[in-house]
Formats: structure tokens, C-alpha cells, sequence
């Protein structure tokens, strides 16, 4: 495949993403969606180029910012949008909501609310994977927040100690909720993780797509033949407020002209012709989905007591 | 079903619960090649206290772990594990260690299965040892089994004998697709148990309760170390004063056996609750609740109910003597529940006589 035909690919994918989170703020106010959401606005690429760069087999453990790796790694649009509303024909019956999406049918691990709860688990996906001789990646996604968290310490060291087929990827929007980093934060996220001897790459540009999958195909490679865990830091930015449908530039915790110079760069926000080319077929499956989650049942009432232990 | 089979070709054998330990995890490896144990110094000369001592030597490093410290990460790679294939068997040498894991614990691994509408599956095990006397103190002497079993989508057992450990660890391990918290106490370990010669769980799966003794002047349920305490505390009842008492096994915390319970309660009118943590908002609560809530009228005495005191534990052992209930007060509230101001002229047995569990636990740790 051309690289042209690559972008495009990536390009659709992370439109895609970004009208279903557009068309999240344009429902909100109807409180149909009965459920905190956390957009991922801004950060598609990173999902995009990852999970492009991971195989079908491979796994993905990702965070309450969950709505792009779920797209990403094929998760189905219409048991999204019914899980945000709370449906039974949701991807989680309706006892998910936004913040535990899953698809394990396509290797979507689920998505914790617990910063950081679900990077141990790619870590034991991969002691798995290896014990069972299964030919897979696992790959762990969070935010910079995470990297304080001492399950993500704990994590690493082990995936290090045992050389695990792990790909670690840090999203570092630079905002833990409305905290910068600077207050956060005595250590540079790369430095810290090649103190454990573990592989480290870096993605200045995480707006980029082709970018981000060149650095994480080259991560998924070495991991994928024995080489141990490596950890992707990909640099990103969140457009919207931590929670919620808006933005908050007004507040005062963060500059707006960094986020329009990453606006600047953002091919989903330059490439008008790109956008326009498939906006109507997208915006015609998200018809289709939001329908489909307006039309189906709410879980009975028997469910609720169901699936517990 | 293999483990009955199994246990009547023991019948009569005599079995520690260190070797119904060490046997059901060397069954469960032997069994199925995805089960793997992870825990601090499971590989060691000591081998937790025995019960996974040569397992490492016989199905390899990559089956037997050795871990870091770090128990909230090694209870998440147990989950990652789980949730693609693995049934990992975690293990905690003390019950206080595990607080550290529990935000996998109860916010992970009880959710999975339900907060994903049914999606995934956490099928583990975590051994969590209790301990006691000898200094243990305030950090290694607790007894959480309540805090646990508070919890929806985690199953938590006490296992009070070996027979408890042969017949519940082998199914749960074959047939629990949920996290289960086991509650093993330390001062059991050397215990000598006749295997098979205990009442068998009544349900459709070994985790019931059991019926250790029977007897129609009061129940007992008990938890863990202090169903060896009621067993003791009956026999001397029945042999100084004539009362037959019933002595039932709790054996499963998180679920407890409503129908075992009430049936015995119905027939004796009295009922004691021995636990082995504190009283209030624990076992003891518990299963006055349950009592409370289905048929109070069947009890014709108030409840008594019996744990440790509340407080942490204290090191020196003439204040540990009065933190945990002990024999001679058990057997004290027993005989004034059946007998009222009468049980008072019941000789009481010799205190000295409890030491004959404890003796034979001497530390260093």
C-alpha cells in the first residue's frame, strides 16, 4: 500500500473519531447520553497511528479517555453509542457507559476510571501471551498522569525484569485534569523509564498520524521479536475541558495559543478537502449508530443483578 | 466429581493443612498447564510456609514466580494475566500485605466481569495468610475478612481444615470464573486434620457451610481457627455438662450458607458467632443480620457473638492472651447462653489447654 493510501486510511480513521466525539457535544445537551464522557478531541492520531501499527491479534488496554483506541481498534460504532446511552444493546449492556468501553472481539481490553489500573494488566496479558506462545503484543496507553501512579513503577519494572512483549504509550497532554506537569512532576517521563533499561521513543508530534505509527510500528517490532518492553512518550494535546463536552480555555490552567498552534498542525483541522471528502458517509454511519442505540431496549431489570461474581 | 473420589480413598488419612495446601496447588499445576502461582518467595527454601515448597523445581521458574514487592502492580499483572488465559494463584505471606493491592482488588478484578456487561472474566485465586501470636503485632495478625467480602464480585473463604482446602480449592480453581480471596490462618498450618472424617459441605458446590458437630442446645458459627476453639469449647460442654452443641463451618465468608445456618438456629434457639476479626460491621454482624432479617422469633436468648477486641493487635503476649477470645470464654458464654446464671457453676477447662494448637507455632517467622 502507498504511502498516500496509508494517509488516507489514517486520515478517515481519525475523522471518523472525531465527528462521533463532535456529534457527542451536539447530544449532550439532550442528556441522552446518561454518562460522564472524557474526549479524546486532539489526541486522535495518537489512536489512529497506534493501533494501525498493532496487528488484529494484538492487545489494547486503554483509560476512561477511551472513546478514540476503542474506534481505533475496530470496536463497534453502533455498541458505543448505545452504551453511552445506556442501552441493553450496548458494548457493555448498559453498565459501562463511556468510561469502560471494550470490544474484546477486537482486542479492546476494556478502560478503567482508575488512573493507571490497567497498565499492569497488559503487563500480565503479556506474561500470558508469552506463557501460552501466542504471537501478540500488548499495549498499555495512558496519560502522563499515569506515570505517577507506583503501579506504573511497579508495572515497569516487571515488564522489564522479564523482558515482556509490551509496548508502553504515553499520551502526555500535559494536564493531569487541570494540574501541568510542572506541578506534578521531578522527572522527565523517558528518562525515568530507561532508568529500568527499558526501550524508549519519543513522538514530538502526536497530531501526526503517519508520525506516530512510524515511531509505534517500529516499537511493536522490536517488542514483537523479544526485545523487551519499549515505551512510546507521544506528545499530544486535549482541545476540551478534562470532563465534559466543552472547552476551558477561560479558566485560566492552560494557553490557548498552544492549543491553536497544535490546531495549526492538526490535519483534521487543515485538510478542508479531506474533511469534506468523507464527512457526509461518516456522519451517515453516526445517523445510523445513534439510531440504532435510540431504538434498542434498556437493559431489564434482571440485569442488574446479573454478571456480578 | 474427581475430588470426592479422591477423598474417599483418604478417608482416615491424616493431613496437615500446610500438606492440603501444598497438595491442592501441586494438583492444580499438574491439572492445567495455564495455572501458575505468583507471590513473594514462592520459590524459596521456605516455600510460604510450605505449601508451595520443590512446585518451582518441578514445573519451572516461568510457573512459579518469585515477585518484587509490590503488591498492587503483581495483583494487575494477575488480572492482565487472567483476563488472557492464565489462572494465576497470588499469594500474600500476610493478609495485611494485601491492602496494598486493594485497589486492583476492588476496584479491578471484583468489577471486570460486571462493569463490562459480562464481557470478560478474572478467573484468580489470592492466598492471603492470617497471623498470630508470637509478636505479630498490629501489621501482621489481621483478619479482613469482612472488608473483603463487602465487596460484590469477589468470593472470599476462611478455610478452617484441610478438608476444607482439598474440597473447595480444586473446584474453585476448576470452576470459579471469579476472583476468589482465600483467607488462610497461619497457626492452622500445623494443625493435623483427619481428612474426609469432617462433614462435607451440603450444597451443590464445596463452598457451604459445614456442619463440623452436631448437637441441639446452641449453635455456633465460626470462621477459620475459631472453629477448632468451638469444636474444643463443645467437647468440654459435653463432657462436664451434659450440652450438645452444634458447631457449624462457615467455610465461605462473602456468600454464607443462609439455608445451613437458619436450619440450626430453628432447631438449637441459641446462636454464638466466633470470628476471628473484630465484631462490628464483620462475620459477627453478618450473620445476625441474616438471623434478624428472616426469623428472630426462632432465637429464644439474645446472640452472642465473640471476635477480637477492638483494637489493633498488641505484641506483648499478656495483652494478646486478652485480645483474642480464648477458649475458657468461649466455653464461658456457651454455657451461660444454654444454661443462664447456672452455666456459671460449669467448670471451665484449663487455659493451658488452648496452648495445645499454639505450642507448636514458635517463630522466627
Amino acid at each position: 500500500m502507498s504511502v498516500a493510501d496509508t494517509y488516507e486510511r489514517l486520515f478517515h480513521a481519525a475523522l471518523r473519531i472525531r465527528l462521533v466525539e463532535e456529534r457527542i457535544i451536539a447530544l449532550y445537551p439532550s442528556d441522552k447520553i446518561q454518562s460522564p464522557v472524557h474526549l479524546s478531541i486532539g489526541q486522535e492520531a495518537v489512536a489512529v497511528g497506534a493501533c494501525d501499527a498493532l496487528a488484529a491479534r494484538d492487545l489494547v488496554f486503554g483509560t476512561y479517555r477511551g472513546h478514540a483506541f476503542y474506534l481505533a481498534k475496530g470496536g463497534n460504532m453502533r455498541a458505543m453509542f448505545a452504551e453511552l446511552y445506556g442501552k441493553a444493546t450496548g458494548c457493555g449492556g448498559g453498565k459501562a457507559g463511556s468510561m469502560h468501553l471494550a470490544a474484546p472481539e477486537v482486542g479492546f481490553m476494556g478502560a478503567s476510571a482508575v488512573v493507571a489500573s490497567t497498565i499492569p494488566h497488559a503487563v500480565g496479558s503479556a506474561l500470558a501471551a508469552r506463557h501460552r506462545k501466542l504471537d501478540q503484543v500488548a499495549l498499555a496507553v495512558f496519560g502522563d498522569g499515569a506515570t505517577e501512579q507506583g503501579v506504573y513503577h511497579e508495572s515497569l519494572n516487571f515488564a522489564a525484569l522479564h523482558r515482556l512483549p509490551v509496548v508502553l504509550l504515553c499520551e502526555n497532554n500535559g494536564l493531569a485534569v487541570h494540574s501541568p506537569r510542572e506541578a506534578r512532576q521531578a522527572f522527565g517521563i523517558a528518562e525515568h523509564a530507561r532508568g529500568y533499561g527499558i526501550n524508549v521513543a519519543v513522538c514530538e508530534d502526536g497530531y501526526d498520524f503517519m508520525a506516530v505509527r512510524a515511531v509505534l510500528a517500529d516499537a511493536v517490532s522490536k517488542v514483537r521479536t523479544g526485545e523487551g518492553p519499549v515505551l512510546v512518550e507521544c506528545k499530544t494535546e486535549r482541545y476540551m475541558e478534562h470532563v465534559g463536552v466543552g472547552e476551558d480555555y477561560a479558566a485560566g490552567y492552560r494557553s490557548a495559543e498552544v492549543a491553536a498552534e497544535w490546531k495549526r498542525r492538526d490535519p483534521l483541522c487543515c485538510e478542508a478537502d479531506l474533511v469534506a471528502r468523507w464527512t457526509a458517509e461518516i456522519a451517515a454511519e453516526i445517523d445510523d449508530a445513534v439510531a440504532f442505540a435510540e431504538a434498542s431496549p434498556w437493559p431489564s431489570s434482571d440485569a442488574l443483578l446479573a454478571d456480578v461474581a | 466429581m474427581g475430588v470426592a473420589h479422591k477423598l474417599n480413598d483418604d478417608l482416615g488419612a491424616v493431613c496437615t493443612y500446610r500438606d492440603a495446601l501444598h497438595r491442592s496447588m501441586h494438583d492444580a499445576m499438574t491439572r492445567d498447564p495455564n495455572v501458575v502461582i505468583l507471590g513473594q518467595g514462592v520459590d524459596d527454601h521456605k516455600g510460604t510456609f510450605g505449601s508451595t515448597l520443590g512446585l518451582a523445581e518441578e514445573f519451572g521458574a516461568g510457573r512459579v514466580m518469585d515477585t518484587p514487592l509490590a503488591e498492587e502492580g503483581m495483583t494487575g499483572i494477575a488480572v492482565g494475566a487472567a483476563l488472557n488465559g492464565l489462572y494465576p494463584i497470588q499469594t500474600h505471606i500476610r493478609v495485611d500485605f494485601a491492602l496494598l493491592a486493594m485497589n486492583q482488588i476492588v476496584n479491578l478484578a471484583a468489577k471486570y466481569r460486571y462493569m463490562f456487561g459480562g464481557r470478560f472474566e478474572v478467573p484468580m485465586l489470592v492466598r492471603m495468610i492470617i497471623g498470630r501470636s508470637w509478636g505479630q503485632g498490629a501489621q501482621h495478625s489481621q483478619s479482613l475478612q469482612s472488608m473483603f467480602a463487602h465487596v460484590p464480585g469477589l468470593l472470599v473463604l476462611a478455610p478452617a481444615s484441610a478438608d476444607a482446602i482439598l474440597q473447595t480449592y480444586p473446584w474453585i480453581i476448576e470452576h470459579h470464573r471469579g476472583p476468589v480471596i482465600s483467607l488462610e490462618h497461619r497457626l492452622l498450618y500445623d494443625v493435623n486434620f483427619r481428612v474426609g472424617a469432617e462433614a462435607a459441605a451440603t450444597g451443590d458446590t464445596p463452598l457451604g457451610a459445614r456442619v463440623v458437630r452436631r448437637g441441639g442446645a446452641a449453635t455456633v458459627v465460626a470462621t477459620s481457627i475459631m472453629v477448632l476453639e468451638a469444636l474444643r469449647a463443645a467437647d468440654h460442654l459435653a463432657q462436664h455438662a451434659g450440652i450438645e452443641i452444634e458447631v457449624i463451618d462457615l467455610n465461605c465468608v462473602s456468600h454464607p450458607d443462609t439455608r445451613v445456618i437458619m436450619e440450626s438456629v430453628e432447631r438449637t434457639g441459641r446462636l454464638l458467632v466466633a470470628d476471628t476479626s473484630w465484631k462490628a460491621y464483620g462475620v459477627c454482624a453478618e450473620i445476625c443480620r441474616i438471623v434478624c432479617e428472616r426469623m428472630p422469633m426462632a432465637l429464644t436468648a439474645p446472640v452472642v457473638t465473640l471476635g477480637m477486641a477492638p483494637a489493633p493487635c498488641p505484641t506483648a503476649k499478656v495483652l494478646e492472651d486478652e485480645f483474642y477470645p480464648n477458649l475458657r470464654r468461649l466455653t464461658q458464654e456457651l454455657a451461660t447462653l444454654v444454661l443462664g446464671r447456672e452455666g456459671r457453676d460449669v467448670p471451665l477447662p484449663d487455659d493451658a489447654s488452648m496452648a495445645d494448637v499454639y505450642k507448636r507455632f514458635k517463630g522466627p517467622f
